[in-house]
């Protein structure tokens, strides 16, 4: 594996002597498109993919469709008028956001996705996505081992629209659902939101104290779950979150919530520009559209290694 | 990324063309194994049927796949640990996506030192080159971790499935064939010392923990 890495790098490194030896026309514009910077995880993803667009020679138009499918369909159009050479996505809805992608193509401006999926093939150059299935699955066997494999538990479920929030809760599931002594008391969705997380724990717990455990969609909920667990007093209760934020791994730290899950975000918006420099100067499309980008664990033993959603060595 | 032969000016209408992409995907890597899920049922996803998709090629495809790529235990670890890329050419699936480990196919013979029966993901810890110490822990069910008899075969591509959620219940398919066809009939009791053979895959791991195998073929020797 390290090997691969290394193999990896010097990949991106030999693309990126290329770059330097062949500088991008200065007018040439990538835009960075993704929900709020409010969640740092998608801050972590624009700030990536901008370092390696301005890197590689590129002006960028960093733009926020804030999780709305009509705003996304807007700064899409802003885009295409501003003559961007690349679109980087980090989309706002599997079904929703086909057409938008499709109309930048139709207007000769490739997009590369990442973070998230759509519902469709052939329309965009690239989608690199989190594996949030096997990252899920890391988080929830963590999470049956804190359990002791029985206990009550509460799931925290993202927002609707987002694909990824059905995708990690079917991953817990799949593994959870394994092990019959654990049952599930209350499940709910927070919107990815850690206010709304920290108000739905508030009335979870009143009316389920006897639980043990919260797994969490995403490192927000878990923060917001949490603060409102210690709060009532009840730090004994076991919280798994998803997404490998710096919050939560200073929390690990401090013995407050248990485990998380990284997701590769800084690298994954690194490589949708390389992939889009690639494209946009050799006309070369990635091998697979496709592209799975596998989650690591996060617990005790490797959290302080982790900074801006990456693992240092 | 870098294989792809330069893409002449026709790359849009090739990425226009899904159907022909579909079809071209299905001719180079899953019609003779595994039908495409979404062509095959007209692109309804809920016919979507991932342990009849495992079942078909289990005895046909998979076990003869994985008999022949197998390498003994002690042999394949050892080249993994030096050279995990030679062990990935030898025993591994070249086809894996970009940022995952190596998973190698792996024939495990030895004897039981521990079992782990009272969690519902039971173990076994085999010594295979006889020092007495543990050198592999094998997953015996029901509950398995990962999707590593998936990740081994070389003719399985994510791009083949719809979405994340089919490829990852396709791997689930494998560990619950394993374990009602083949795990589920072992002897759970008294473990320590017998002898074990496996046949089955694991993925590299970088932690401390034993390689752990997910079984394919399992059988366990009689009380010494």
């Amino acid at each position: 594996m390290i090997l691969t890495r290394r193999m990896t790098f010097a990949a991106f490194a030999g693309m990126l002597a290329l770059g330097a030896a062949a500088p991008a026309n200065a007018a040439d514009l990538i835009a960075i498109i993704t929900p709020s910077h409010d969640n740092p995880f998608f801050k972590a993803e624009a700030v990536g993919a901008e370092a390696k667009a301005k890197e590689l020679g590129y002006e960028t138009l960093v733009l926020v469709h804030d999780d709305d499918a009509s705003k996304q369909s807007e700064l899409i159009d802003t885009a295409i008028g501003r003559g961007a050479k690349a679109i980087i996505l980090d989309n706002a809805g599997a079904d929703a956001s086909v057409a938008a992608v499709q109309k930048a193509k139709d207007a000769g401006v490739p997009s590369f996705l990442i973070d998230r999926e759509i519902n469709a093939t052939g329309v965009a150059v690239a989608q690199i996505v989190s594996n949030n299935y096997q990252g899920a699955q890391l988080g929830a066997q963590e999470f049956v081992k804190l359990m002791g494999e029985k206990g009550n538990y509460v799931e925290l479920v993202g927002k609707e629209s987002d694909t990824n929030a059905g995708i990690r809760s079917k991953g817990y599931h799949d593994v959870i659902d394994d092990y019959p002594d654990l049952k599930m008391v209350a499940q709910q969705s927070a919107n990815w939101s850690q206010t709304e997380a920290y108000s739905k724990m508030e009335s979870i717990l009143q009316a389920n104290p006897d639980i043990k455990g919260v797994i969490s969609g995403n490192d927000t909920m878990a923060m917001g779950a949490h603060a409102a667990l210690a709060a009532a007093g009840r730090k004994d209760v076991i919280v798994v979150g998803f997404d490998g934020s710096n919050d939560v791994r200073d929390s690990i730290a401090s013995g407050g919530i248990k485990a998380t899950v990284l997701q590769p975000a800084y690298a994954q918006a690194q490589m949708a520009v390389e992939q889009a420099n690639d494209f946009i100067k050799n006309k070369k499309s990635p091998a697979e559209e496709k592209q799975l980008m596998d989650c690591v664990l996060i617990n005790g033993d490797n959290a302080a290694k982790l900074e801006t959603f990456a693992l240092t060595n | 990324m870098l294989k792809k032969l330069t893409w002449p000016n026709v790359a849009w209408a090739t990425l226009a063309l899904p159907t022909l992409a579909a079809i071209l995907g299905i001719s180079l890597t899953a019609c003779k194994i595994l039908p495409t899920p979404s062509a095959e049922n007209g692109g309804n996803a809920s016919a979507f049927n991932a342990d009849k998709m495992v079942g078909d090629i289990w005895a046909a495809k998979m076990v003869p796949y994985l008999e022949q790529k197998a390498g003994p235990f002690p042999e394949v670890h050892a080249l993994a640990k030096a050279d995990p890329a030679a062990a990935g050419a030898k025993y591994g699936n070249p086809k894996k996506q970009a940022n995952s480990p190596w998973t190698f196919a792996v024939r495990l013979e030895g004897k039981i030192v521990a079992a782990n029966t009272q969690s519902r993901a039971a173990t076994m810890d085999v010594d295979a080159d006889g020092d007495g110490k543990a050198d592999a822990r094998v997953q015996i069910g029901p509950a398995m971790r990962g999707t590593a008899l998936r990740d081994s075969l070389d003719f399985i591509q994510f791009n083949d499935f719809t979405n994340q959620i089919e490829f990852a219940q396709f791997g689930k398919a494998f560990n619950i064939h394993a374990d009602k066809t083949v795990l589920s009939k072992l002897p759970r009791e008294a473990l320590e010392g017998r002898s074990a053979r496996v046949v089955g895959a694991y993925v590299l791991g970088s932690g401390q923990d034993l390689p752990l195998v997910t079984p394919a073929e399992a059988e366990i020797g009689p009380k010494p």
